[in-house]
């Protein structure tokens, strides 16, 4: 059992250090908003970015059934938002998304 | 000097006295959520021909969210249950969490431990699709269901594929070495508020959604500790390893007018061999010791035919459950238990449910017991989240 624990830690540690150094310098640190139009308008060769509306319905029924928009108001679904996306560990790019959509459409 | 200070109290207590009457409403910046859950229901269990029947008190869960800025937040769950003539009050985490970028949050407190999925994702009353828990979770289950310690976790975008991670060191399990209660030598207690020694358990999860639609996701968690008994006693150095595999599937089929939603957890827990004391009715002492492995699954399949015509329909869900759990041989507490659980749902809500459920379960062994066991169990319970 001894060197399974000391991998284990070895493994965590180069983890921890590997993790830390890919989001430190990945470029885009905050993320923006894409507007829908612009996502539309832009050249089809790109990929077209699916809709906060499109994501909530995907990602927010994986564990439990997932609340429509008029359940909550802006101010609880920003808090919402943020205890879902550390929990759920969603990227930021998701939960942003759909916490836009939640708070355009309740 | 006199009217300096006049009108700046006028100019104070004014604003004051606007700002009250036309309040504007801007919302502050710090935001407190009081939620929670709670479930009651109706239990029938039949025993080996012994029947037993009981209403179940009110369990209540509240969980309070403190928001301080886009980045930290803080959240807290008690839970208040009617146990035996007692009132139990839990406290089943508390934490404050900090998003340092895109990539990584940091959290800090006593947290649900990723360790697979069901007890961080999936227990909650109005989550669960079952009334109870499969075999292998809660008081003498294997998987670890909290931990006291700081962890970091995240998420990266693959493009269309996603991977998250989550990453941790706790003050780890203590190891029952049986002086107090020797029918449960052997056994590792996650629920512990203080450390009884030097070394942390480390552990973490990476979980992999291979596809955009976020349909599928797998998942392994590793937890491991060079120590769990007291400090200075000769279970010091048994260090254990635990793993898991845990797998997740959730899509609405068109063909089957409805959503299908597979969960599947396997936890397998590895405690280094010790040598424990039996003490025998007529008082002589006699050392023993066993391979310390267990492992327990389960897999769950649910089905909501939500895109049926009729309304009473759609809020049904038909769930089926299979889970196992083997306990090492040769321990006092030497276990194999299998369990078929079903069950019929309605959702009154996406937070609230009514729950009808029949299971059977085969016990071979199991705490001081010889021989087979069959409980047949039926259960109606009603989960709200709030
Ligand atoms: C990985 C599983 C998972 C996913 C995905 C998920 N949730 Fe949750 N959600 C939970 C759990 C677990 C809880 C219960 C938290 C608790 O009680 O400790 C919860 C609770 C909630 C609550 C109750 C309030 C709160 O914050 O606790 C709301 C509202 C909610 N989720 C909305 C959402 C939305 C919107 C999404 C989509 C962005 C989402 N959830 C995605 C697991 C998930």
């Amino acid at each position: 059992m001894k060197s399974i624990h000391k991998i284990t830690v070895t493994v965590a540690s180069i983890l921890v250090v590997l993790i830390t150094i890919v989001a430190c310098t990945s470029t885009k640190e905050v993320y923006t908003p894409v507007l829908e139009k612009e996502v539309a308008d832009s050249d089809q060769e790109f990929k077209i970015e699916k809709s906060g509306a499109q994501l909530w319905g995907e990602v927010c029924n994986r564990c439990h059934i997932a609340p429509s928009p008029s359940d909550y108001n802006d101010t609880d679904w920003e808090t919402i938002s943020l205890h879902m996306r550390v929990r759920a560990n969603l990227t930021e790019k998701e939960s942003k998304k759909i916490e836009e959509f939640l708070k355009s459409a309740n | 000097m006199k009217k300096l200070i006049l009108s700046l109290f006028v100019f104070v207590f004014g604003y004051q006295l606007y700002g009250q009457t036309y309040n504007t409403f801007e919302p502050s910046k710090t935001q407190f959520m009081l939620r929670g859950y709670g479930h009651t229901g109706f239990e029938y269990m039949d025993s080996n021909d012994e029947a037993e029947s009981k209403f179940l008190g009110l369990t209540y869960a509240p969980i309070f969210l403190y928001k301080h800025s886009d980045r930290l937040m803080f959240e807290a769950e008690l839970e208040f249950k009617l146990e035996g003539n007692e009132l139990e009050i839990g406290l089943e985490y508390a934490d404050v969490m900090y998003v340092l970028n895109k990539n990584i949050t940091v959290r800090a407190g006593k947290f649900l431990l990723p360790f697979g999925t069901f007890m961080e994702r999936l227990h909650p009353a109005w989550i669960n699709r079952l009334p109870n828990a499969p075999l292998g979770y809660g008081h003498d289950g294997i998987a670890p269901s909290s931990g006291i310690g700081v962890e970091l976790r995240g998420a990266f975008d693959l493009g269309g594929p996603r991977l998250n991670y989550s990453i941790y060191s706790t003050n780890g399990p203590r190891l029952n070495d049986g002086s107090e209660e020797p029918e449960e030598a052997g056994i590792l207690q996650f629920e512990n508020f203080e450390d009884n020694n030097l070394a942390k358990a480390y552990g973490g999860r990476i979980g992999i959604l291979p596809f955009s639609d976020s349909s599928a996701e797998l998942g392994f968690s590793a937890y491991s500790t060079s120590g769990t008994g007291e400090e200075d006693s000769q279970y010091e150095d048994v260090g254990a390893f635990l793993f898991a595999l845990d797998f997740s599937y959730v899509k609405p089929i068109s063909p089957l007018k409805g959503i299908v939603d597979i969960k599947a957890q396997y936890n397998n827990s590895n405690v280094d061999t010790a040598t424990f004391i039996e003490v025998h009715e007529d008082g002589d002492a006699e050392e023993y010791s066993f391979d310390n492995q267990s492992n327990s699954f389960y897999a769950q399949l649910s089905y909501r035919p939500t895109m049926v015509e009729s309304d009473f329909m759609k809020k049904l869900e038909f769930v089926g459950r299979y889970s196992d759990f083997n306990a090492p041989e040769g321990a006092e507490w030497e276990e194999a238990s299998v369990q078929y659980a079903f069950g019929l749902n309605y959702w009154l809500s996406w937070r609230s449910v009514i729950k009808l459920s029949y299971q059977t379960t085969e016990t071979e062994g199991g705490h001081g017991a010889d021989g087979i066991t069959n409980t047949d169990g039926l259960f109606i319970h009603w989960a709200i989240g709030f």
